[in-house]
């Protein structure tokens, strides 16, 4: 879709997905999810990923606590899961239900990182100037969040 | 809370005695709601497709869940037992979403 021209990706029958992507766009997408893959553990790293282990229980803090402690281990493997079956996919030209699946909630979850980085806002992206470090990041979260709309459009149609 | 996974029944509940435990065990009855919290990364179509992919919801249902969610900050989109509750939210979380969990 280097122009936009075509949906980046389109249904083909009940359990197949046409993913009309270049090889930048692909580059960017395994660069994304393999930079995650490697911060899932990473401590320095847990801060950006808050948005990834919301609290449950808002109203008690120690009841939060134990759940959290609960699924925390449960959340990462389900976040590597979905990541890694994107990067082993990245270069298909057609996905079934299950990875198209994988690439929604995967880069959805990059996106919330790299929203948590940038510090979105309702009001949406903020004037930059060209030069400015951020342009490259918001580009990057603006292009996932087209992919993760056309993904969730081809899905919807086949419901 | 009482983490046990027995339902109280009737004949557990203490008579004519303060207890600081009956309001708990009385709670176990209350059903538990799961509510989605409005976000400013998550896009609208996104987290209507999530409420129809993880309950089942029609187009239409989740798209109100989500408007209400949009509008008023918060939307209840599904209730039960607290381990109905849990699992609920633990999906919406493996899919991003902002969701809580609390008694009615």
């Amino acid at each position: 879709m280097a122009f936009g021209f075509r949906r980046p990706f389109q249904p083909k029958g009940e359990n197949r997905f046409i993913i009309n992507l270049g090889e930048r766009e692909r580059a960017v997408v395994r660069a994304v999810c393999e930079d995650l893959l490697s911060a899932l553990d990473d401590p320095v790293a847990q801060p950006l990923l808050r948005r990834l282990y919301p609290v449950a229980h808002a109203e008690d803090a120690e009841i939060d606590a134990a759940y959290q402690e609960m699924v925390h281990g449960d959340l990462v493997t389900s976040r590597r899961t979905v990541l890694e079956r994107v990067v082993a996919t990245v270069d298909d030209t057609d996905l079934d239900r299950e990875a198209i699946d994988a690439w929604m909630i995967g880069l959805n979850t990059v996106r919330l990182v790299l929203g948590t980085r940038l510090d979105v806002s309702e009001d949406g992206q903020p004037e930059l100037e060209p030069d400015d470090p951020e342009v490259v990041a918001w580009a990057v979260y603006e292009f996932l969040g087209g992919i993760v709309e056309s993904i969730v459009r081809s899905l919807m149609s086949t419901l | 809370m009482r983490l046990s996974t027995q339902p109280a029944r009737l004949s557990d509940a203490p008579v004519n005695v303060r207890d600081p435990d009956i309001d708990e065990t009385l709670d176990i009855d209350r059903p538990w709601i799961v509510l989605v919290w409005n976000d400013p990364i998550n896009l609208m179509s996104y987290v209507t497709f999530v409420l129809q992919k993880v309950f089942g919801y029609s187009r239409e249902k989740a798209e109100a869940m989500m408007l209400e969610v949009h509008n008023n900050g918060r939307s209840v989109v599904s209730n039960g037992t607290k381990e109905k509750a849990e699992l609920d939210v633990f999906r919406l979380h493996e899919h991003g979403l902002w969701a809580t969990m609390q008694q009615d």
